[in-house]
């Protein structure tokens, strides 16, 4: 397997390769991948866009350059933060591409290959896993931290996410093809497991708090009871949500439940 | 009174996170603890913003945005419903602070927003299909930069609408301050329990959304644990 297009400088690029500062130009604008999602190509046109600096690098030619671009404005989905593997992938394509080295049905062969399995992973992780565990952190962590807690949901989720958003992107560069074998090595799906038990055991924190604290403050002499109340209601609501209850009446009817309670009790 | 100045930067705020949350970046600025705590800080109530964020970051816990499926839009929930609460607050006077009582009636009257948020970016698609389709139009014509900008224009649809409805839910939260300050005290006693009552029907809704296996037992013990604590320290406090 031939070199990749690294870097050699900031500003200049050799035939085939693309400068430091255009992969900056590519990632920043990788983070506008979804500005256009449309249900037929999705997010085709966000692809297309964040490639264009590259790509333009890549080919002087004005045909060639047309056809790079049309051929990235083709249906393409995946998780936006994953997408970063796929756009450095493809500039390691694109790159052998100009470089005469490989036809272009290489590039969208990678792509195709990629974008669905690399959705599955981010999903799994970041979606389903990540952002449900910290949200529920942050939102039990509320009454020791006050505002704060907003602040510590930006860091703890963004150090993960840009680490491995920025690391995605090099990887892509760095190894084409082969990146599927290092991300299978971060092993995301076992840390995304114990993530979700954080945003479990988070949670029932939170109706404990609320409970205890809003209903010994809210309830006067009857407060003990109020906040026993609470836990019930916490307790019967996820019953009901194991019902598939619905969750717009479940507040609507917890809400019903505590007014006339206040109003007749 | 509605203090325009006010709403216009609820307006803007809000059009600016309905962009983050799927257009560009995706930092989580968007989610509705953030979000909403945000909204409050700008507006001066930032104990309503924490509290109406606290609650829909649980409610809106397990949502996900999946391949072509919309979930419903958090954000719109947790910017309206920030932004009517901290302007009723505001409404008050200087010197007033947030209440459950306020926190409850934003959240019942705005929380389905995020029903309504999701139907609107439904109906947004269409538009940006036309811009991909204007796109490829125009790189067969060999104008690429033009043809891959056209990826921008699709946010400011989202900006323009977004900003509205925020705008408009902190005019209604101006326009009910007096109204709330004049509640019946049952009803106003009622709407204050109704907090805590929706929070903890949220937080099941949470462990449920986790999507961990064995939920309910993680959720349970830290409960359990939680209450043990909290009880230990009041009858602490009671004894000294």
């Amino acid at each position: 397997m031939s070199q990749p297009p690294a870097p050699s400088t900031l500003e200049t690029s050799r035939p085939g390769q693309v400068s430091l500062w255009t992969l900056l130009r590519v990632f920043g604008r990788s983070l506008f991948l979804q500005a256009s999602w449309n249900p037929q190509g999705m997010q085709n046109l966000g692809l297309a866009y964040a490639l264009f600096p590259a790509l333009k690098a890549l080919y002087p030619d004005p045909e060639r350059q047309m056809a790079a671009v049309r051929r990235h404005m083709a249906f393409f989905n995946t998780q936006p933060y994953m997408a970063a593997a796929i756009l450095g992938g493809v500039i390691f394509h694109e790159g052998r591409i100009a470089r005469g080295e490989e036809g272009p049905e290489q590039v969208v062969a990678f792509k195709s290959a990629l974008m669905g399995p690399l959705a599955a992973l981010g999903d799994g992780f970041f979606w389903l896993s990540l952002r449900p565990a910290v949200g529920a952190l942050c939102a039990a962590l509320v009454p020791a931290l006050g505002a704060w807690a907003a602040l510590l949901f930006l860091v703890l989720y963004n150090v993960v996410h840009l680490a491995l958003r920025v690391q995605l992107f090099r990887m892509g560069l760095r190894l084409g093809d082969r990146l599927v074998e290092q991300v299978a090595h971060a092993h995301l799906p076992q840390w995304g497991a114990r993530l979700r038990t954080v945003g479990a055991a988070s949670a029932g924190a939170a109706v404990a708090y609320l409970a205890a604290s809003l209903g010994s403050n809210q309830g006067g002499k009857e407060g003990a009871v109020l906040a026993v109340g609470y836990l019930a209601l916490g307790v019967f609501a996820y019953w009901l949500t194991s019902k598939r209850f619905g969750n717009y009446a479940l507040l609507y009817l917890a809400a019903a439940l505590a007014v006339a309670a206040g109003a007749f009790l | 009174m509605v203090d325009w100045s006010q709403v216009a930067l609820a307006g803007v705020w809000g059009g600016l996170l309905a962009l983050e949350r799927r257009a560009f970046l995706q930092a989580m600025f968007s989610r509705p603890l953030v979000a909403a705590t945000s909204m409050g800080l700008l507006l001066g109530d930032p104990d309503s913003g924490l509290a109406v964020g606290m609650l829909l970051e649980l409610y809106h816990l397990g949502a996900a945005n999946l391949g072509a499926a919309l979930p419903e839009n958090d954000t719109i929930a947790a910017t309206g419903c920030s932004a009517a609460a901290a302007s009723c607050t505001l409404s008050q006077g200087a010197g007033a602070i947030g209440t459950p009582t306020i926190w409850a009636l934003a959240i019942i009257l705005f929380g389905w927003l995020g029903t309504l948020g999701r139907k609107v970016d439904r109906w947004l698609e269409p538009y940006n299909t036309r811009l991909a389709r204007k796109a490829t139009a125009r790189a067969e014509h060999g104008e690429l930069r033009r043809a891959v900008r056209q990826n921008l224009w699709g946010m400011w649809p989202h900006f323009v609408l977004y900003a509205a409805l925020v705008g408009a839910c902190s005019v209604v939260g101006y326009l009910l301050g007096p109204t709330v300050s004049k509640l019946p005290l049952q009803l106003s006693r009622g709407l204050a329990w109704a907090y805590p009552a929706m929070g903890c029907g949220a937080a099941a809704i949470a462990a449920r959304g986790s999507h961990a296996k064995h939920s309910a037992s993680w959720a349970a013990g830290t409960a359990v644990v939680v209450a043990l604590a909290y009880a230990a320290i009041a009858i602490r406090r009671g004894a000294a």
